[in-house]
């Protein structure tokens, strides 16, 4: 849904079919809309976690020294 | 048939659930169609309703250009579903076919009359996700001469809420409701 729509065609409803039920679907749906939403308007306000990964406070300029420009879900993990 | 069916009205027991698509369905946005689509997870059915009738009818931006941007966003999602759904509301006040296309397509050209304010909430719109980098400190600069911080959060949570649902229901192979008006 995110990176290449196109591709979430029937064969892939079939295949995801196998492993979960239409209110699972809708349910990871509905969420993963939501979220390819927000997290690029999250983005444009230039705002970062207010962790580390392993769980330290951090202020927003060392957030953003540490996440970087990308979501670190699109990068690899944060080491 | 969209690849996750449709229930039936008659299996849509939750009385609120039930309210919130009857508003739905009288504003003619988010329809019949995809309320009855995620109603399948009322758990989820329920805010994900409330919160694209919130972001579309309540606030301080005028419904009129929320629904050009509603259309533009899903143009640009490639859903035709929500593409050819228009705001009964919006056409009530004046909103035709013609401004939307210009809103969509046309929004800078001068001779089209869109306010400064509307160019750039419009501008907003088209690049969140075209190009997100471009909407950086320089961006929110110049759009806040225009719009209090508030009614850029209220631009921004409607926008992600109608764009998001835009993209699932593509995903979900949803045609449009009205076909001759995508």
């Amino acid at each position: 849904m995110s990176t290449n729509p196109d591709l979430v065609d029937d064969d892939f409803f079939n295949e995801l079919r196998k492993h979960f039920n239409d209110e699972e679907i809708v349910e990871l749906g509905v969420f993963i809309g939501i979220n390819l939403g927000f997290h690029t308007f999250f983005g444009s306000l230039k705002f970062y976690p207010l962790f580390s990964p392993d769980g330290r406070l951090l202020t927003q300029a060392e957030s953003e020294k540490l996440y970087g420009e990308k979501p670190a879900s699109l990068t690899g993990p944060v080491l | 048939m969209t690849r996750v069916a449709p229930l039936a009205r008659e299996a849509i027991t939750d009385p609120e659930l039930r309210e919130l698509i009857a508003r739905g369905e009288a504003l003619g946005v988010p329809g019949d169609l995809f309320a009855r689509i995620i109603a399948r997870a009322p758990a989820q059915a329920v805010p994900v309703m409330r919160a694209m009738l919130t972001s579309f009818t309540e606030g301080n931006v005028d419904h009129k250009l929320k629904e050009i941007i509603r259309i533009l966003l899903a143009r640009f999602a490639n859903d035709r579903y929500f593409a050819s759904l228009r705001s009964k509301k919006a056409q009530a006040t004046g909103l035709t076919e013609e401004r939307i296309d210009e809103g969509c397509f046309a929004y800078e050209d001068e001779a089209k009359g869109f306010s400064e304010a509307e160019k750039i909430a419009l501008r907003f719109a088209d690049l969140m996700y075209l190009d997100a980098r471009q909407i950086d400190k320089t961006f929110y600069d110049e759009m806040k001469k225009y719009w209090s911080e508030a009614q850029i959060m209220e631009l921004g949570s409607f926008m992600v809420c109608h764009y998001g649902m835009a993209m699932f229901m593509r995903s979900l192979g949803a045609k449009a409701a009205i076909p001759s008006a995508t």
